[in-house]
């Protein structure tokens, strides 16, 4: 039995968490629900050793798990994967596995082994594994998440923590993914899971505690509540549901044109004749199992990829907006001002660099200032680090600065990864809103819920090669066959 | 807040001597008698203290070098060649500005400078942005072909008349800086190196061109996505260290040797890079720490003379310095202290086979 007591961990003004208290059991599915900055990731971290809190007490088995070290933890069976993927980036997948679990106890590394052994467990999940010898930097994310849910499991670990696993995995994978955590429950673990989706909490867990600005608000068997309940509890009302209707505009005018794009790189044609229009006021949803193309189609708009063939046009006067999938890699510099953030958008560095290049300081915080209040961004004001933000509010930072650029489209990468129930529903909102205001959107996402709730056309990218699905086919069946590759 | 942290380099500075002091107890030596010595070497007088800033000039150039590449995460480890590809290309130029109009030799000699100076940079910046060679590695290594040229330079083409010493003629009188107040070394070459740490200080901060050069060496990946030209700015940035480099080089020549000859720096490039870091890389905070250093140098030879103590000493004092400086920012820059290690590790390899090569 896991227990946490009277919990408190305070970040300079920030309450974290507030005499919380956190009990699993052996054999259990304990979910960990609660917006964006409720503390969530906070006390997972605290549970696996990260971090140490400023009062309280944690046993397991009534055992003292408390000296704010991951090394303890996982000697005492405490296993987590967190939401950003803590891998040795320059180092092959094997020999990242090898640091887990695998090479406990022994003194030499045998690769060879750990790689045999990795491929049963995953085959065990239904995981697509890398080619031998790939460095964890040219996995795309989906595939780190998988990597370091392997790890811990290679730990044989009596707790396992979950941070938003789900976010990324393929529909396929999913149901595998569930098998896998059933079993540990059956096997008498402790496993912990911490969603945003409070669906999937009600579906996978037994028990689920929930916070709220760092205190805890209910502990409850799932079986005992509904969805509508714990939206309740978690926001205080529900969020509108769903976002209203809209009708493209069909003028004959093209927001953005791609055609016949190919794209190769290291012997791989990474987008193959790949061929798609927006129609100002649409929203054109791509969905696909991640590593498809997708972070290419999204590089390839924001111009840090230059295609071996074919063509882009944009609206004359336009400037297409992305918003990347890694807000830490592509989208933020982490190191530098909010403000200073913004004028990585061009169409923000045109408007607040002045003829003769200098930079608009002044102008360029107020505007800052004022996005940071339109967009509920929480920060110390557009002087901070944007490294001081929490993910939640990263994000929030790189949807806020594509709507200010004004552009004719935004192509939208996993939007609303790491978002709560509430910003999710702004975000779309947003989303449509720009639409129905003219703009095009291009919704790239792994999350069909997200897909269907908002595309007036779906495509289904596949192996980079882009198809059309049907009306017909707007069924998450249908689709994902389509994404697993089955011809339309 | 603002004040804290400008007062924070002072307190490293007295920490590191009151530790220097505590080791020099220990030896037997008075810790008042030393620190006296050294303090009255490099501000005792007006000659001094002048001696002092004109050891700290080739510092404010090659700092503010170092501190331009370093923020675009440009490894520039070769601000020593390209202050001496700038010292040779005015060197080469000085004795044949006999009977030019003085600003017009002056200017001259700073723009070829600037300007060899400026293509040692840029070739280790082209190799960087086109063929993804390591800029460390390309400036070690245009470190020693500097050297060689210039050795090879005042033992051959540029050897003077008499060609009895290896050095080169003597500038024309036209293209010599002006010393204020002889016999001290003040010179207006000062002034060009602080006016110079101010410019580009306000480039980095107030301009476009600083902003997408900070972009760039904050995360280059999301640069990429922002559309900056990163292959251009590292190009350009490197260009632009070198350049200043290269103007250190020509002010040295111009304002104090007159002329070229083998040993014409004594690593200010390397030692460059420890002023720059614990500047911050701020180019405001160059000026002061450049004179701090200027100051350790001109005052280890005066504490030699009277309190018996091997300059070598003060190369402790500089490296505590440095290490507590670092050490009291933790946090903010792990950056800045990989930067340390990595470029350090390049200056001793670089120095190396140079001393070895004396013998």
């Amino acid at each position: 039995m896991l227990t946490a007591t009277g919990i408190s961990k305070r970040y300079g003004p920030t309450l974290a968490l507030d005499d919380v208290d956190f009990a699993a059991r052996p054999g259990e599915i304990h979910a960990l629900v609660g917006e964006n900055g409720a503390g969530k990731s906070t006390l997972i971290n605290i549970l696996a050793g990260r971090t140490a809190p400023d009062g309280g007490r944690i046993e397991l088995d009534g055992t003292s798990l408390l000296d704010g070290s991951t090394a303890t933890a996982l000697r005492r069976g405490v296993a987590a994967v967190f939401q950003t993927p803590m891998l040795f980036e320059r180092l092959s997948w094997e020999e990242n596995l090898a640091l887990g679990g695998a090479s406990q106890g022994s003194v030499g590394l045998e690769l060879s082994d750990v790689k045999a052994q990795a491929y049963v467990r995953a085959s065990e999940l239904d995981f697509a594994l890398p080619p031998p010898g790939v460095r964890v930097a040219d996995c795309a994310i989906a595939t780190q998440v998988r990597l370091e849910i392997l790890r811990a499991l290679s730990f044989n670990p009596r707790v396992l923590i979950l941070d938003e696993p789900t976010g990324v995995l393929a529909p396929a994978e999913l149901t595998a993914f569930l098998a896998m955590i059933r079993s540990l429950r059956s096997a008498g673990r402790i496993v912990i899971i911490v969603t945003h989706k409070l669906a999937e909490a009600l579906a996978v867990a037994d028990r689920i505690t929930m916070l709220r600005a760092g205190r805890k608000v209910v502990e409850l068997p799932a079986t005992e509540t509904t969805e509508d309940e714990l939206a309740r509890l978690m926001i205080g009302e529900l969020p509108p549901p769903g976002v209203g209707h809209r009708t493209p505009r069909p003028t004959g005018e093209i927001a953005l044109e791609l055609e016949n794009i190919v794209y190769e790189a290291g012997g791989r044609r990474l987008l193959d004749n790949l061929s798609l229009y927006l129609v100002p006021g649409e929203i054109v949803g791509i969905a696909g199992v991640e590593g498809n193309g997708q972070a290419e189609l999204a590089a390839l708009l924001s111009g840090a990829i230059v295609p071996q063939a074919g063509g882009i046009d944009i609206a004359a006067g336009g400037a297409v907006a992305v918003i990347p999938q890694n807000r830490d890699r592509e989208g933020l510099i982490l190191e530098m001002t909010l403000w200073e953030n913004l004028l990585l958008a061009a169409p923000l560095r045109k408007r607040f660099v002045s003829r003769a290049g200098m930079l608009r300081r002044r102008r360029a915080m107020e505007f800052c200032a004022e996005l940071l209040a339109r967009f509920a961004i929480r920060s110390a004001g557009p002087a901070a680090l944007a490294a001081a933000l929490s993910g939640g509010n990263r994000q929030r930072l790189t949807v806020a600065r594509a709507f200010a650029s004004a552009p004719c489209a935004i192509a939208a990468h996993d939007v609303c990864r790491g978002l709560d129930l509430r910003a999710v529903a702004e975000v779309h909102q947003r989303l449509h809103e720009y639409a129905a205001g003219g703009g095009a959107v291009l919704l790239i996402s792994s999350d069909l819920d997200e897909i269907f709730a908002l595309s007036d056309r779906i495509h289904v990218i596949s192996r980079g090669r882009l198809s059309a699905v049907a009306p017909a086919d707007r069924n998450p069946v249908r689709l994902g066959l389509l994404m697993a590759g089955a011809t339309a | 807040m603002m004040l804290a942290r400008a007062m924070r380099p002072l307190a490293a500075i007295a920490l590191a001597g009151v530790i220097v002091a505590l080791v020099l107890g220990l030896l037997g030596t008075s810790p008042r008698v030393v620190i006296g010595a050294l303090a009255d070497g490099a501000f005792g007088n007006w000659i001094a203290t002048v001696d002092t800033l004109v050891k700290a000039t080739p510092l404010v150039f090659c700092g503010v070098a170092v501190a331009i590449a370093f923020e675009g995460s440009l490894w520039n480890i070769g601000a020593d060649g390209q202050l001496m590809a700038g010292a040779l290309a005015a060197g080469a130029l000085g004795p044949a500005t006999a009977g030019w109009p003085p600003p017009v030799a002056m200017v001259a000699l700073f723009a070829v400078g600037a300007a060899g100076g400026g293509c040692w940079g840029a070739l280790a910046g082209w190799l960087r942005a086109r063929r993804d060679v390591s800029e460390v590695i390309s400036t070690i290594m245009l470190n020693f072909v500097a050297l060689q040229m210039l050795s090879w330079a005042v033992h051959g083409p540029l050897m003077e008349p008499s060609h009895a010493f290896p050095q080169s003629a003597p500038l024309a009188p036209a293209a010599e800086l002006t010393l204020y107040f002889p016999p001290s070394r003040l010179n207006s070459g000062m002034l060009l190196a602080v006016s110079l740490a101010v410019g580009c200080y306000f480039l980095l901060f107030h301009t476009a061109a600083g902003f997408e050069l900070r972009a760039m060496g904050r995360n280059r990946r999301a640069a990429v996505y922002a559309g900056l030209p990163v292959a251009w700015l590292t190009i350009w940035t490197m260009t632009m260290s070198g350049a200043i480099a290269g103007l250190g080089g020509a002010v040295q020549v111009a304002a104090i040797t007159h002329r070229l000859y083998e040993k014409l720096s004594p690593g200010w490039g390397y030692e460059a890079i420890a002023v720059a870091l614990v500047a911050r890389l701020n180019p405001l905070a160059i000026v002061p720490a450049a004179v701090l250093f200027g100051a350790l140098d001109n005052g280890a030879q005066a504490m030699q003379r009277s309190a018996g103590i091997s300059p070598v000493l003060v190369q402790v004092i500089e490296a505590l310095v440095i290490m507590i400086l670092l050490a009291a920012d933790s946090g903010a820059s792990r950056r800045l202290r990989l930067a340390l290690a990595t470029s350090r590790l390049a200056g001793r390899i670089a120095t190396t086979p140079a001393a070895g090569s004396d013998a």
